[in-house]
């Protein structure tokens, strides 16, 4: 692990996008590839699946260390990072040997405890603790526990690779996109300056858009210059035919087609080599479904028939991404356009594969007064597409936009809170919020994170300190005092809450400080945003805003 | 806090067989002083006590007009029915732990203390006592300090490397004890050594009391000189300032016990945090206290809980002073 902790620790040091890039570039330049192409699996957020459990780790670092799991319990909390905390508490090494090669760590280090019973893996660890030297403490921990990225996205991943190689970073991202292991891909394949040479089966990086931040979107100019689309609440996704075979590629870079045989079926009837880019959508005969509805599909790996029948879907494709083997993110998106509408109309209707339709409008008053419509079609408002831009990877200003309808709103106190993780440990962040029911009685809604300054986090974090009135483990209650207005896109009717309500993504607006915490809104408010209120919740994977599946 | 040597109250730690406070706020007639850091000597007082090497420290921070008596470490005054000396913290220069003897009862207050080593200040001094009022500022075994000679040397390879690049490198330091620690332990010869007047004001007490320090520039508000290559001491609180601004392009680091944690460093948007506390780690706190045979131990200032705790199931009767009035600025 010589150069990649090294790597590691050099990148914790710099604060600078460009120079973080510059140094993994030369990492990549340096280290051994049968080292690097596992940085570099790492690095796009994998881990060894089954190794060793959280817990279990804590608890051999426990033995180890001979401190009791409640003092392990204090320090994360104080640490703010789980790897980093049993790095501090395991500490110095003395009688580290040779630093152990990346690869080295993963096959006869980690991937061996898969298959131990707990005693063995107990055993194993201590002796790979035994070897490391202090500063592959962190490094390990982190690729053992997984989900780590060093702060790297995995944009700046390929450019960092691209650099290294001197071939286009798109390129780069396409080879690294979908789920791969480092037995099948290795890192010349990846750095391969043969452009031409592409892997069908893989998804293109997905092109995102840009939240429409103004009010009106006439600064965009002409209307007719733009592709309008309703946005959709599904699951974004790339369906690929390739050599006769389809899968579904979720923006999580996970291969989603299993949970979705219908719409695999239904690529039969698509010619060979075309990706489509598009929605899943929950469709039923009455039409669009609601996301709660499609929530069901994603729990299981292959649905029952009858699950098949209960709860239809279907891909809404919206852009053509190659056809026939032929790579069109080149083209304008209005060229694009027409040859996907001219491959669905071969499609019979009703069919599991269709097209998400263009809405017209010639101005964009009109187009406002048709996105009032958005909540009464279950949609979350406009895609906005400029006519002749192509499909770049990631966000790219003035391509697409999404110009979405504003969320709900409700005024909430804040009733507990937990310190938060990463750059925000030891500062109370993520708090857990409060309306009243008809009885006057507070009863929790949500858990809200983000949306509040750096400034407004800090003069929280010692307001929550002085109002703290019991301790839950990690949870601190608190004296109900701060009112936030809180936004949120959905409210589902759930019976395993408390409240009786689930919110979707909801994220602190803004402060009230004006408001007293008896001013804060009533549940039956909130219920009442509920689109199908006698719908009962259940649980699904994790779905970002944007309908991305989060599968790590 | 029940015992007869020492009570709480909210002016701070008060002795009724002596009359007096050790390290008060407010305003008393007596006040006994640790150390010069500016949240334990406070202005106001009638009189002050404190170690030798402490009186020209706490006499820039008071002024010319304050009452300061001082004794040398070891020696004992009496006061009313309380015997008192002064002991080496190893916190900073003149820094004592006070030892408060009455009818046979010893109890120390620790004020704030380091059992490692410091070429800056006297040697810690560990001390017996019936009871101890420890500090804990870093209370949590996630907190072990580096050997210091290891982060002297990280220091200068950060700044040889910053002065290749033609760079600044402007280190943040508590002004008293910290950056003289800092600079201490600088190379001369990389480059030319600034400090900001808070920092200055400090070196020639350092330097009578035999600290070897090299020659240092002192650096007003308004020089605007080349920059590049030179280190760069300054306190935290200049962070955001404009004496700090006109040093372009410069590295930043900070130096304190909280760098050991990725996250407070992140916060601090430096880019290198350098392990560097004059207070005791975990390890020290256990090794000191332990070694103190206290058989009543009262923590303040920080992770009290979790020593507390921790103490209690090895068996020593340990618990966290009340301090609701006794808040303290966090090391910074």
């Amino acid at each position: 692990m010589k150069l990649f902790s090294q790597l590691f620790h050099d990148l914790d040091g710099l604060t600078k996008t460009n120079e973080r890039l510059k140094r993994l570039a030369e990492y990549f330049k340096e280290a051994d590839p049968v080292d690097s192409i596992w940085a570099c699996w790492f690095l796009s957020g994998n881990r060894v699946k089954g190794a060793v459990k959280t817990r279990e780790l804590r608890e051999f670092v426990a033995v180890r260390t001979g401190y009791p799991d409640w003092v392990i319990e204090e320090c994360y909390d104080r640490v703010g990072d789980l790897a980093e905390t049993l790095s501090l508490l395991i500490g110095d090494n003395d009688s580290a040997q040779e630093p152990i090669h990346l690869h080295q760590a993963v096959s006869e280090h980690i991937k061996p405890l898969v298959y131990m019973d707990r005693q063995d893996r107990q055993d194993a660890l201590s002796q790979t603790w035994n070897t490391l030297r202090s500063i592959d403490l962190l490094p390990f921990h982190k690729i053992l526990t997984g989900g780590f990225r060093m702060g790297i996205s995995k944009g700046n991943l390929c450019k960092a690779l691209g650099m290294a190689g001197g071939i286009d970073p798109a390129i780069v991202a396409q080879r690294l996109a979908g789920s791969w292991t480092p037995d099948e891909l290795s890192l010349q394949e990846i750095l391969n300056p043969d452009e031409t040479e592409s892997r069908l089966c893989r998804p293109f990086p997905f092109c995102l858009a840009y939240p429409l931040q103004e009010e009106s979107p006439g600064i965009l100019g002409d209307p007719n210059d733009w592709q309008i689309e309703w946005k959709w609440d599904g699951i974004r996704a790339q369906l690929i035919k390739s050599e006769g075979k389809a899968m579904i590629w979720s923006r999580g870079d996970e291969s989603i087609g299993d949970a979705f045989p219908e719409i695999l079926e239904a690529t039969k009837l698509l010619p060979d080599n075309v990706c489509l880019d598009g929605e899943i959508l929950a469709w039923g005969h009455e039409g669009l479904r609601s996301f709660s509805r499609l929530q069901k599909r994603l729990g299981r790996k292959s649905p029952t028939a009858s699950m098949l029948k209960r709860e239809p879907v279907r891909f809404q494709a919206y852009d053509l991404l190659s056809l026939g083997g032929e790579d069109l993110r080149d083209l304008k998106m209005e060229r694009r356009r027409e040859k996907l509408e001219r491959l669905i109309s071969s499609l019979p209707n009703r069919f599991p594969v269709s097209i998400s339709d263009v809405v017209e409008g010639n101005s964009w008053k009109d187009l406002e007064a048709l996105r009032e419509e958005s909540r009464d079609r279950g949609v979350e408002g406009f895609m906005l597409k400029k006519k002749d831009s192509c499909y770049t990877p990631g966000r790219v200003k003035g391509t697409w936009y999404k110009w979405k309808i504003d969320p709900y709103l409700a005024d909430m106190v804040v009733v507990s809170a937990q310190l938060g993780h990463g750059k925000r440990s030891n500062l109370y962040t993520d708090y857990t919020l409060a309306v009243r029911n008809e009885d006057g009685e507070l009863v929790v809604v949500a858990k809200a994170y983000s949306g509040l300054t750096d400034k407004e986090i800090k003069e929280v974090d010692k307001i929550i300190r002085g109002s703290i009135t019991g301790k839950f483990g990690p949870v601190r209650s608190v004296k109900p005092n701060l009112v936030f207005e809180i936004a949120f896109e959905g409210v589902q009717i759930s019976k395993r809450h408390k409240s009786g309500v689930a919110l979707r993504f909801p994220r602190i607006n803004r402060w009230r400080r004006d408001k007293a915490p008896d001013q804060v809104d009533e549940v039956a408010i909130i219920k009442g945003y509920a689109n199908d209120p006698t719908r009962q919740e259940e649980d699904g994977l994790k779905v970002d805003e944007d309908g991305n599946l989060l599968l790590f | 806090m029940r015992c007869d040597v020492l009570e709480m109250r909210p002016e701070g730690i008060y002795c009724p067989g002596g009359d007096f406070f050790v390290d008060p706020r407010g305003s008393v007639p007596r006040a006994v002083i640790t150390h010069a850091h500016s949240d334990h000597a406070r202005s106001g007082h009638g009189h002050y006590l404190c170690a030798n090497s402490c009186k020209p420290l706490l006499r820039v921070r008071l002024g010319a007009s304050a009452s300061i008596e001082s004794i040398p470490y070891g020696d004992s005054i009496q006061i009313g029915d309380a015997r008192v000396s002064f002991h080496p913290a190893g916190h900073i220069l003149g820094s004592a732990q006070i030892r408060i003897e009455v009818k046979g009862e010893v109890w120390v207050v620790s004020g704030d203390y380091k059992p490692q080593a410091d070429r800056t200040c006297e040697a810690f001094e560990l001390v017996k006592c019936h009871g101890f009022i420890s500090e804990c500022t870093f209370g949590l075994p996630v907190y072990k300090w580096p050997e210091e000679e290891l982060i002297h040397q990280q220091v200068n390879q950060w700044w040889k490397a910053n002065a290749e690049d033609d760079r600044p490198s402007l280190i943040f330091a508590y002004s008293l004890g910290k950056a003289q620690r800092i600079l201490a332990g600088l190379e001369s010869g990389i480059g030319k050594i600034f400090a900001h007047s808070a920092v200055c004001s400090f070196l020639e007490h350092y330097k009578s009391a035999g600290v070897d320090l090299p020659s240092v520039i002192k650096l007003g508000d308004k020089e605007k000189e080349h920059f590049g290559g030179s280190m760069i001491v300054a306190p935290p609180a200049v962070e955001d300032s404009r004496w700090a601004q006109r040093i372009r392009n410069c590295r930043k680091g900070f130096a304190s016990g909280w760098m050991s944690i990725r996250g407070a460093r992140r916060r601090r948007n430096v880019d290198r945090g350098f392990v560097l506390s004059d207070h005791a780690d975990w390890p020290g706190l256990l090794e000191v206290i332990k070694g103190t045979e206290a058989e009543v131990v009262k923590l303040t200032h920080g992770n009290g809980d979790v020593l507390a705790r921790y103490l209690q199931e090895m068996g020593i009767n340990a618990s966290v002073l009340n301090e609701s009035f006794y808040v303290r600025e966090e090391e910074s």
